[in-house]
């Protein structure tokens, strides 16, 4: 009876294993892919370049000890298709593993793509696919093809996807003008009727061709280096304008991204003589609909911050100066976010979430509105900004050392 | 002993019953008792067998008989053989009582003396080291004290190290042993019950508890399963635990065994059974819970705070030699995606060159392991040196360089084989050594999913388990609150009142009121007052 019950059990378990390995995948049958560039090609096909990581390239005892020639920390690969999985798929002809597409951390689109096309045709497959991630950051390569950023090769980070990414964040906290946008979030926007999707740029400098090269990065100054630019700015889902300098730091006051930044300020003929460190802000949007039945936005920001440089000789001690300085800052940045939202208004589309404002103020005027929001509403809006800055800190001086010159 | 020979044995011991040689009287003519006694011994040459006439009106024979080797021979010489041969008096002291009586009472100066009256008590006595005195004419015998002979004095225990505590361990001796415990806990509430077990090897097992502490009902199960023990030989606690211990085919062990004495104190005196095996230090004591396998001697010597943050740490620790080479297969066969992407990348550039799948390299890594431990233990300590060189740089350095196994597997069998080392119970420790190999073959097929799955499997496996009627995993599962404060934590002993429920039933409280210390009301070291004083 028990020798029974016994063999029943070693039958069941064993069951269990009849599966075998199933989706086993060992470490070196898979080829990492870091990036993936998306262009458009003459023939209206989509040309795909993945960035496959060699992992022994990038770290390991194997770089220090085989002294043979270096290679490459990265390969790339390109093919041509008429859909995502399709390109996706061809790959395989030409890498000897099995693409896996979980830490993809990078997505780079040609500016002729989101011009011509829009982003529609391509996120299906990428947010359909249970291995890609979309919390991959998502770029778009200015005036150059999405091919030859990912091909480049850079310094310091290997993994030149890496390198993308981390710029991106950190000039997203201590500069403002650019925005680390995951495709997660880029989805939301593209769908909604009220908010209209910003997408940092990248674009190249230098030489295109001999970035690809191990030589390239072998210099001081690489002969093709690439650089956060502007902020892409869409339209049901083209791109319409990319938006650069303290037009785009003003979109993303307006959208409360903004981590810390600096606001220089003129001071008396001297220009951006005084310089404002931005620790924290806040901005609240505020949404309603005037009896005329016009929308009208405010914009509240409160801003808290340092004095990070004087180039003239004023005495922080004094409170009347500090204000002073937190008037023209209030003011630099109540500019700045009008003439952002201006150039919106003109390009006629809502990328600040204004139309998701008046949504939830106003359902019902917003059922209204909704179809012809970008086109006619929104540009009619009257917006208001007030702005409160506050001085926290001067710095480890009060009197400039200037002032004992003169 | 093989199975061989202990049916050889058994059918001889039984015939040897039915001849009427053991449990028979003893004839009254000396003669005939000595001849019947070198039958039965077949001459072995340590029975010494010595025959004296003593002076009394008869001249009676007498004959002193004992094993040599395991009787103390000063004892014999001073206090049986000299007293009888020398003492002149005997005739005067004799008056109207019979010979046996005499030397009973009034010859033999030795702490305790039986009578005898049957061969299977003599041989009982003669065995485990007493001298019998035999005496022409009557039909018994005196059985005489006299145990002695070679053993090893109390060291420290070598498998149970502890910073702060006692030094002294368990020998082989049960009396040394049983004295040790004793000498701890002065009160006659300390009850020892002796049985002896093995047909052949009649050996001597005692358990030890605290009358009214204890449960009588645990008293009572462990008494019956000893009872119920039939075997031809006892060598080791280890046969008694294989032989009464709750769930014998389960890797988790339900009976604890300690070195220490203090350790059989403490258990004790939370009301549990100890049971000591003649010849060997290792005393068994149940019931045993999970918990206990990780608690060391040094948590309950040291503040409460470190003792239960070491306790905690053991417990997590146990969970990664459980389980840190199977989740590292799972993870990199699996689950590339849980891993960062620069561990990965570091993972995947050492699996390069390793020409097998991972589980299989976790598998050579750990079976070398393994077979280097069992070398390390079996080997003569004078080259246990050369094991550790070929282990470190065969292991660690060749097979590396070899590119037959990755760096980062070598760390991951390194701690695991490091955890398994905190386990203060052995038995604990090599149970986990099992399962390992199990749950990296479930690694292997089934990814996180049946980890997930054995981990479930184990716990309610775990949670079945009892030892002695009491829950395995108690007090956690049953949830007893009020036992928590000795369990995966140590509560200070003046917030730690009571003894564990289920298992000193009788008698619960153990610590007073208001014993938590603090500093003196004023400078003056004037007397706190506090509530209830």
């Amino acid at each position: 009876m028990k020798a029974n019950r016994l063999c029943t059990l070693v039958v069941f378990i064993s069951t269990a294993f009849l599966s075998g390995c199933w989706s086993n995948q060992e470490l070196p049958d898979l080829a990492l892919v870091s990036a993936i560039g998306i262009d458009k090609t003459e023939d209206g096909q989509y040309m795909n370049t993945v960035q496959v990581i060699n992992p022994g390239n990038v770290a390991g005892e194997s770089r220090q000890g085989t002294g043979g020639t270096e290679s490459p920390p990265v390969s790339t690969y390109m093919e041509k298709g008429n859909n995502m999985v399709q390109i996706q798929r061809q790959v395989s002809k030409k890498v000897s593993r099995r693409l896996y597409y979980a830490h993809t951390n990078l997505l780079v689109i040609g500016e002729k793509l989101v011009r011509e096309e829009g982003l529609k045709n391509i996120f299906d497959a990428l947010e359909r696919d249970n291995e890609f991630r979309t919390n991959a950051t998502v770029v778009i390569a200015q005036e150059s093809t999405a091919s030859e950023l990912v091909k480049t090769l850079t310094p310091i980070d290997q993994v030149p996807a890496e390198k993308i990414v981390n710029t991106l964040k950190v000039t997203e906290r201590m500069w403002g003008e650019n925005l680390n946008v995951a495709i997660r979030d880029v989805l939301p926007d593209l769908v909604s009727s009220g908010k209209e999707p910003v997408i940092s740029c990248f674009s190249m400098y230098g030489d295109a061709a001999t970035g690809e090269t191990l030589e390239s990065i072998q210099e001081t100054k690489p002969k093709a280096r690439m650089m956060a630019s502007g902020l892409g700015v869409f339209k049901d889902g083209k791109l319409v304008d990319i938006v650069q300098g303290d037009m785009s730091k003003g979109v993303i006051w307006a959208l409360d991204e903004i981590k810390s930044t600096l606001v220089s300020v003129d001071w008396k003929e001297k220009q951006e003589a005084v310089v404002y460190e931005v620790i924290r802000q806040k901005t609240d949007v505020g949404a309603e609909v005037n009896k005329d039945g016009k929308g009208k936005i405010t914009i509240d920001i409160s801003v808290e911050g340092d004095i990070g440089e004087t180039a003239v000789p004023i005495s922080l001690k004094n409170p009347s100066i500090l204000y002073d300085v937190e008037d023209k800052v209030e003011k630099k940045i109540k500019d700045n976010i009008q003439s952002s939202v201006k150039k919106a208004q003109d390009l006629q589309t809502d990328i600040f979430g204004f139309g998701d404002a008046i949504h939830q103020s106003n359902p019902k005027v917003w059922k209204e509105w909704e179809k012809e929001w970008d086109d006619v509403y929104f540009p009619e809006l009257e917006i208001n900004v007030t702005v409160d800055a506050f001085i926290r800190r001067t710095g480890l001086r009060n009197e400039p050392f200037l002032s004992s010159i003169d | 002993m093989s199975f061989r020979l202990r049916k050889f044995f058994r059918p001889n011991q039984k015939a040897a019953e039915k001849s009427g040689h053991t449990t028979e009287p003893l004839n009254s003519s000396l003669q005939k008792n000595l001849d019947a006694l070198n039958n039965r011994t077949g001459y072995s040459s340590d029975i010494i067998i010595r025959k004296l006439e003593i002076e009394d009106n008869k001249k009676t024979k007498v004959a002193i008989i004992f094993v040599e080797g395991i009787v103390d021979s000063r004892s014999i010489n001073d206090f049986l053989v000299h007293s009888l041969v020398s003492d002149g008096d005997l005739q005067d002291k004799q008056a109207d009582q019979s010979v046996l009586d005499t030397i009973a009472d009034k010859v033999v100066s030795v702490g305790i003396v039986n009578r005898i009256h049957d061969w299977k008590k003599l041989y009982e006595s003669l065995m485990s080291g007493h001298t019998i005195i035999l005496v022409d004419g009557m039909e018994q015998g005196l059985a005489t004290s006299t145990k002695g002979g070679e053993k090893r004095s109390i060291e420290e225990p070598p498998t149970e190290i502890s910073i702060r505590g006692p030094r002294e361990g368990f020998t082989e001796n049960i009396r040394t042993n049983t004295a040790l415990v004793r000498r701890r806990i002065k009160n006659p509430d300390v009850r020892v019950k002796s049985m002896t077990i093995g047909q052949v090897t009649n050996t001597n097992v005692e358990i030890m508890y605290i009358e009214g502490i204890a449960n009588k009902k645990i008293i009572q199960e462990v008494c019956d399963r000893l009872e119920r023990i039939d075997i031809d030989s006892i060598l080791e606690s280890g046969y008694i635990e294989e032989l009464i211990e709750d769930e014998p085919v389960s890797p988790f062990p339900t009976i604890h065994f300690t070195e220490r004495p203090d350790v059989v104190s403490g258990n004790i005196l939370e009301g549990r059974v100890a049971i000591f095996v003649n010849g060997t230090p290792f005393v068994l004591h149940a019931p045993s819970l999970f918990v206990q396998f990780f608690q060391s001697v040094d948590d309950y010597y040291s503040r409460a705070y470190i003792g239960s943050s070491l306790r905690f740490l053991r417990i997590m620790v146990f969970l990664i030699s459980l389980y840190a080479p199977a989740t590292y297969v799972a993870a990199t066969t699996f689950h590339q995606e849980m891993i960062p992407t620069q561990l990965l990348i570091v993972l995947s550039a050492q699996r390069e060159a390793v020409p097998f799948p991972a589980v299989v390299e976790a598998f050579i890594m750990e079976i070398t392991f393994e077979i280097l431990r069992e070398a390390g233990i079996r080997m003569p300590k004078a080259v246990g040196q050369t094991v550790s060189i070929v282990g470190a740089l065969v292991i660690g350095q060749a097979a590396v360089q070899a590119g037959i196994v990755s760096p980062a597997m070598v760390i991951i069998v390194a701690i695991t084989a490091i955890a398994s080392f905190t386990t203060p119970s052995y038995s604990m420790a090599i149970a986990a050594r099992l399962i390992r190999f199990f749950l990296m073959v479930l690694a292997a097929s089934f990814g996180f999913y049946g980890l997930i799955l054995s981990f479930i499997v184990i716990i309610v496996h775990l949670c079945s388990l009892r030892s002695f009627g009491i829950p395995y995993m108690s007090p956690l599962a049953p949830f007893i609150p009020a036992d928590f404060g000795d369990s995966i934590i140590r509560l200070p002993w003046w917030r730690d009142k009571k003894r564990p429920k289920l298992i000193g039933t009788n008698n619960t409280v153990r610590v007073g009121g208001n014993q938590e210390p603090g500093p003196p009301d004023s400078r003056d070291m004037k007397k706190k007052t506090r509530k209830g004083d």
